[in-house]
């Protein structure tokens, strides 16, 4: 152990000299850092934007297998009203909301971009099922009249969604009357009346419900009282698990992107790190072998040489990890027409960190062997 | 060329270093390939998207608004119309949730197959033609269910029939291909006769019309026309060129463009360090071997030329190799992102950066070598 410290006291002194090598790691190991954290920042922002305002004691519920088109029969969602496990509002009426959901289109404001979201038609009690919902200008919609609310994310982002303006809906405008905040999200939403939407599109189902459960454990009870019901096929979902399933192609595409490009870039700087050990191995055979001559064993070198690979790559990883966060972290980012900021978090810093490790005992594994196997004689004979 | 063997030589004088260099450099541009095949393919793929096919949608809402059957008359009518189409768009799953299935119901009138992207064999189509419940199937829907002509295929809709089920059958006739750039989800065509008798809401609506027109050169004119007529209705239309369209959907990748800029920079950045690094190294060991060269008649600039050319070599090399790693990750890629191809442009750009990397990393490196004192040096001071 002492022999080993020794070493590697004398290794890291030398870094002064050798500064071209140990840039070359360093700055390989930052690049790698750098992009990896950078890339899986837009996953983890996504995901931090998507979960945000997900509630332990809300379930979602959707027509088994099938999400997204209207498919929910209406005697169906009434029977679901009355399931045990569901809270009451003060008035007594169970707190569900039953959504239907049709394509809806806008354009950018800075592109002329078309993009597609979808309107809601809500039937129940908004405000207590979603208490984050805070009405910011004019007034909510009334029941029966073709009328929209728009979150303010709209007016931002597209043009033509400013309150009283107008919005065709199957060939007729219907105004909006008020713009809303709710939660952290940052998409775009609309809502109308359920029934009038229905009636507009000539459709009778809903396509998802949301509840509110009395507590986060009731979560069972409503699900075997759903599942025991030979009447309704339906799928009761918590809110997190049915925003991480609506989502899951999304981050699978930005995992597999962040981890190709980053292990690829991972591969190319353990290459450069093998080649300047080599090269401050090569530069330092006299004094290898000089080091054997007077009784170090060989195991002490290796293990010094290898952890000095390690210590020139941490460096390069806080290095990655600060510039990302430097250079990325709260950017605003809209890949494939969804929109969120990019977060670097601790845990990212810590897969960062992780992959430099990895990075820098591949690339020390075979110069450090080599260093250990100096032969003795022949390099110190050598001029 | 008579100093081939010298250059050879020089390459090879430490082979786990070049190694190592070739290597880095092979995954670099390998990398870049990658990316940069995403970007042009898109490109590329948009395109050779067909200006001649037009869709004809509802005005407000792509194709989510239905449009009545009975607009097919009116834009037939319309000149430079070759064939309009009706099609109507569903989703169902075959056996369980997630095997999801796109259905698509059009009327095989005659020269149905000109308004779509589609390739089908003249026997299959004929088939299908003539039995009601005939439905073709991509191919790579049939290969992945292993479907056999002559089946009859059960498919749960979410579109309900008279008899109050949403349990559909169809006979498979055949399958098909599908050229467009959007056209890689697993699908079906089905007759939109049968299917729209037999459904119980929406009756006689669809979701767009296809229409091919006579002359592309007036295509837009045509749409223009199209969209005249109905004007004034209150189903009014919107109609696009699959090329419109296809542009519209490049723009979401635009995103991109500015990751994928990133990227490569950093890339490159990392890249010049390790090479530079590791021919100063090189330069530096073999500073007596330069001498020796100088001192046989050498000059200053071949010496120079001759380390540049030994990094080209490698690099140049390295940058070829790795274009071709890339090229074989592509067909893995391609479930991720549609039209990945690495046309001539790419190609070209990587072997060219190569090039670059090897004269910015080896420009300082040669120029020392050049200067090697030839004294100094052989007295291995």
């Amino acid at each position: 152990m002492r022999q080993f410290l020794g070493i590697l006291a004398v290794n890291l002194a030398g870094v002064g000299q050798r500064l071209g090598a140990v840039l070359t790691i360093v700055v390989g190991v930052t690049c790698a850092v750098g992009v990896l954290v950078s890339m899986l920042a837009i996953g983890t922002g996504a995901r931090r934007q998507e979960l945000a305002d997900a509630r332990d004691d809300r379930v979602t519920v959707t027509h088994t297998g099938a999400r997204f088109q209207g498919s929910i029969p209406k005697d169906e969602a009434a029977t679901l009203r009355d399931m045990p496990g569901i809270r009451k509002s003060a008035n007594g009426e169970p707190i569900v909301v039953f959504n239907t959901l049709v394509p809806f289109e806008a354009r950018r404001r800075v592109t002329g971009k078309r993009i597609f979201f979808p309107l809601i038609g809500l039937s129940g009690d908004l405000a207590a099922l979603v208490p984050e919902f805070r009405l910011t200008d004019g007034r909510m919609f009334r029941r029966g009249l073709h009328e929209l609310i728009a979150s303010n994310t709209c007016a931002r982002q597209f043009s033509g969604f400013e309150l009283g303006a107008g919005r065709p809906v199957h060939g007729v405008d219907w105004p909006i009357v008020g713009l809303f905040d709710q939660g952290h999200g940052q998409q775009c939403v609309v809502y109308t009346d359920a029934d009038v939407l229905m009636s507009t599109f000539g459709s009778n189902a809903y396509t998802r419900i949301g509840a509110m459960l009395e507590s986060p454990g009731s979560f069972e009870q409503l699900r075997a009282a759903v599942q025991s019901n030979p009447s309704l096929h339906l799928d009761v979902q918590r809110e997190r698990e049915a925003v991480e399933q609506d989502f899951k192609p999304l981050n699978a595409l930005l995992n597999f992107i962040s981890y190709f490009v980053g292990s690829i870039m991972a591969i190319g700087a353990t290459l450069g790190a093998v080649n300047s050990l080599y090269a401050i191995v090569d530069a330092r055979r006299r004094e290898l072998a000089t080091l054997r001559a007077i009784g170090f064993r060989a195991a002490p070198i290796i293990a010094s040489v290898l952890c000095e690979s390690i210590l020139l790559a941490l460096p390069g990883a806080l290095l990655g990890g600060a510039l990302a966060w430097l250079l990325f972290n709260g950017l605003a980012a809209s890949p494939f027409g969804f929109s969120f900021n990019l977060e670097v978090t601790a845990d990212l810093a810590v897969i960062g960190v992780v992959w430099a490790l990895v990075m820098g005992l591949v690339g020390g594994l075979l110069p450090a062997l080599r260093a250990g196997r100096v032969p003795v004689t022949t390099a110190l004979r050598a001029t | 060329m008579k100093y081939l063997p010298l250059i050879w030589s020089g390459v090879w004088r430490k082979p786990g270093r070049t190694i190592l260099i070739f290597l880095q450099v092979s995954v670099a541009i390998a990398l870049f390939g990658v990316l940069q095949g995403m970007k042009s393919g898109v490109e590329h793929a948009v395109a050779a998207a067909r200006a001649d096919l037009l869709i004809v949608h509802s005005r407000e809402n792509l194709i989510f608004t239905p449009l009545p059957l009975g607009q097919l008359e009116q834009i037939r009518s319309v000149p430079g119309v070759k064939v309009a189409i009706a099609v109507d768009l569903s989703g169902a799953i075959y056996q369980k949730p997630d095997q999801k299935l796109g259905v698509v119901a059009i009327r095989p009138d005659d020269g149905w197959l000109n308004a779509f992207t589609f390739t089908v064999s003249p026997a299959q189509e004929a088939a299908f033609r003539k039995q009601r419940t005939a439905m073709l199937a991509l191919r790579a829907v049939v290969q992945k269910y292993g479907w056999k002509v002559g089946d009859k295929v059960p498919l749960m809709s979410l579109v309900p029939q008279r008899d109050g089920t949403s349990n559909w059958a169809f006979d498979d006739v055949g399958d098909f291909t599908d050229s467009d750039i959007g056209g890689q989800g697993d699908k079906v065509i089905v007759n939109y006769d049968y299917y729209n008798e037999a459904r119980v809401s929406n009756k006689d609506t669809v979701n767009h019309f296809n229409v091919a027109v006579t002359d592309p050169e007036r295509a837009a004119s045509v749409a223009d026309e199209i969209d005249r007529r109905f004007a004034n209705s209150s189903n009014q239309t919107r109609t696009e060129s699959l090329l419109e369209l296809a542009q519209q959907q490049e723009q979401s990748i635009g995103d991109l463009n500015f990751l994928i800029r990133a990227v490569v920079a950093a890339v490159l950045v990392a890249l010049l360090f390790a090479t530079t690094t590791m021919m100063m190294q090189s330069i530096r060991e073999r500073t007596p071997e330069l001498a020796v060269l100088k001192t046989v008649g050498f000059t200053n600039r071949a010496v120079f030329c001759l380390v540049l050319a030994e990094a080209v070599a490698v690099c140049v090399a390295a940058a070829a190799f790795g274009l071709a790693l890339a090229d074989v990750t592509f067909p893995f890629a391609a479930r991720f992102v549609v039209g990945l191809s690495m046309p001539v442009i790419v190609i070209v750009a990587g072997v060219t950066l190569g090039a670059i990397i090897a004269l910015v990393s080896a420009a300082v490196p040669a120029m020392l070598a050049a200067r090697v004192q030839v004294a100094a040096a052989l007295a291995g001071r």
